[in-house]
């Protein structure tokens, strides 16, 4: 089973975007999705059974378009108030022996401020997102298939 | 001239704080401050809001203890509502702090304080953190993080969601406790009990000297909490009892709308948060504790059978209550025993699944309190509306504020003890730190503040030359 996770806090505008990316996903027959303020050391007990893991967070400015990009465990500053997903994939192996496949979907975002809603650019870039996500769950599908043939 | 030095390991504390160690011509401590440096003013910006958003907006002063201002604040406008709200709405709402219970003393306990206890002091800082505690233990590491998931599911099953659940409203809960969601926690009781039980044996084995015990010191105080009219360990409602070393009830049933009769806060130019303390003693005479050893020294019982056996035990051969730092942590794996034998009690009630969650009415006092014990210590609610509900004035003292002058005291004793003629080390830091950190202040609650910011320590000599410790 691959698991989406939309990280960030609905609160402080763009930063929401990742669990509004979920909520405009759907039901997803062939995945888990949550939306979370923040990773917390706990969700190794998801990703400990995922197949492969797509976490979807913004980006402080910068990025012309949403990317999807491969991550792989890292050490990470602690547990603490941040935990960055490659810190949760290493400490994912280190306590259950494996860590699934991992990207990262960075959506642009530009207000960070507080604020319950995303700012027009924001607006602008969740179909992309969304879009995105679909066309990673779709990979995995390509990807089981070719197996299966 | 002012000297900087850096030093590695992360805080592991939950918000930002500063040391200072004032040292005499000697190099010896002369006095030590804890000092929280962050403003963000909760109480100002409440005031014209209306009561029907306070649980909501206060559970937004923390994001790791929302459940218990939520809870304070609901029994706050409870009191304002002049209501009593349904028993199966009061059931819930203790099974939802019970679960809070239980997931934050797992965090304070497996991932911020193991690593210093289990690993050893002076171990090394790359490895003395939650990390290094899977490489030593990876079973018990396992095991921590299920029984802490666990304690969030629960609260996740019954608000809807983990952070801010917005479901503990004036005059009830917003959503009865369905078939399914009963189910689950039942069925999950039993390996939490154990997870417990097995840390605890490990931590009665590894600290069964009175002198490891001691490690962070050990002074007198009184303790505050609540209890039941009976004396038993209470968590919800009852009455406020402050005790002696000796267990001696010293106000032994107030009621606990009235905690203004008794305690008072002061303030400091060096630190943001209060101090609180027993007023008729004066300031800061009147030094109390509260949270995990706070409560388990001022119940007589916890009054289920396997906590009451532990505690038996932790009181075993003791002339006085513990006035020990390091036995908070003992106090919280107690806590989390007593918790799931609660919960178990709690979900066999026979109204656990009625509908009838919520009492409707409206404004019916201009003043309410709520009072209630959160993971951390006593946690105190106080409105004043207007005839239409609009807050004229809150007032919060939550339990890292009644603890400023212990973890004070605390941070006192310990740089005196390892502290001689200006030599520090970075284990010395470390027990610094693990004396704040044994009280487990959560400081975005006490004082508000946002973001991440390191542990300071600040070292005045005699002569006024200071020295500064930061961990990142």
């Amino acid at each position: 089973m691959d698991l989406v996770i939309g990280i960030g806090n609905p609160l402080r505008g763009d930063d929401g975007i990742g669990p509004r990316v979920v909520a405009e996903l759907g039901p997803v027959p062939s995945a888990d999705a949550i939306g979370v303020a923040q990773l917390t050391p706990e969700l190794a007990l998801r990703l400990r059974t995922a197949d492969r893991v797509l976490f979807v967070d913004a980006a402080v400015a910068g990025e012309a378009g949403t990317l999807v990009r491969r991550i792989r465990p890292a050490r990470g500053h602690g547990l603490g108030h941040a935990v960055s997903p490659e810190a949760l994939l290493d400490w994912t192996e280190r306590v259950f022996g494996r860590a699934p496949d991992a990207w990262l979907l960075a959506v642009p975002g530009r207000l960070f401020d507080v604020a319950e809603r995303l700012s027009p650019e924001g607006e602008k870039a969740l179909p992309e997102a969304v879009e995105a996500v679909q066309a990673w769950l779709r990979s995995a599908a390509v990807e089981s298939s070719e197996e299966d043939a | 001239m002012q000297r900087e030095i850096h030093i590695e390991p992360v805080t592991r504390i939950e918000g930002h704080g500063k040391i200072s160690v004032f040292l005499d011509e000697k190099g010896d401590v002369r006095d030590a401050q804890f000092h929280v440096t962050e403003l963000r003013g909760f109480e100002k910006f409440c005031e014209g809001r209306t009561l029907w958003e306070m649980p909501g907006l206060t559970a937004r002063i923390c994001g790791i203890c929302p459940v218990s201002h939520i809870l304070a604040s609901a029994k706050a406008c409870d009191a304002i509502l002049a209501v009593r709200i349904p028993r199966t709405a009061e059931l819930l709402r203790r099974l939802m702090n019970l679960g809070q219970f239980v997931q934050s003393h797992a965090l304070s306990f497996f991932y911020l304080s193991a690593p210093d206890f289990l690993l050893g002091w002076d171990a090394d800082p790359a490895t003395r953190n939650v990390v290094g505690l899977v490489a030593a233990n990876p079973e018990l590491a396992r095991k921590g993080i299920r029984l802490r998931a666990f304690g969030q599911e629960v609260i996740d099953r019954l608000g809807g969601k983990r952070i801010h659940p917005a479901w503990a409203v004036p005059g009830g809960v917003h959503q009865p406790l369905s078939a399914e969601n009963r189910a689950w926690i039942v069925s999950h009781l039993p390996e939490a009990k154990a997870t417990i039980l097995e840390t605890l044996a490990l931590y009665k084995k590894a600290f069964a000297s009175a002198e490891l015990r001691n490690l962070l010191g050990a002074f007198d105080s009184m303790y505050l909490g609540l209890v039941t009219p009976d004396g038993l360990w209470e968590h919800y409602t009852g009455v406020l009892r402050l005790v002696d070393m000796k267990g001696k009830a010293i106000v032994p049933a107030l009621d606990p709308s009235q905690y203004a009769t008794i305690i008072k806060e002061a303030s400091e130019p060096w630190t943001y948060l209060k101090f609180p303390h027993y007023e008729p003693m004066g300031y800061p005479e009147g030094m109390y504790r509260v949270g995990p050893l706070g409560r388990v020294n001022v119940c007589d019982r916890f009054g289920t059978p396997m906590a009451d056996r532990e505690l038996e035990e932790f009181r075993a051969g003791e002339k006085k209550r513990s006035g020990r730092v390091f036995d908070y942590h003992y106090a919280r794996l107690l806590e989390m025993l007593g918790a799931i034998e609660q919960m178990e009690v709690v979900l066999a009630d026979a109204s656990i699944l009625s509908p009838h969650v919520r009492a409707e009415a409206g404004i019916n006092e201009l003043e309410g309190v709520g009072v209630h014990e959160a993971p951390r210590g006593t946690l105190i609610h106080h409105y004043h509306v207007d005839k239409n509900g609009v807050i004229e004035k809150a007032n919060f003292i939550v339990s890292t504020g009644h603890n400023n002058l212990a973890m004070n005291r605390a941070v006192r004793e310990i740089a005196k003890t390892y502290i001689k003629k200006g030599k520090v080390t970075e284990g010395i830091l470390n027990r610094i730190e693990g004396g704040i950190r044994a009280y487990d202040p959560c400081l975005s609650c006490s004082v508000h503040a946002v973001g991440h910011m390191p542990l300071r320590l600040d070292i005045v000599e005699a002569d006024g030359r200071r020295t500064t410790l930061c961990q990142e």
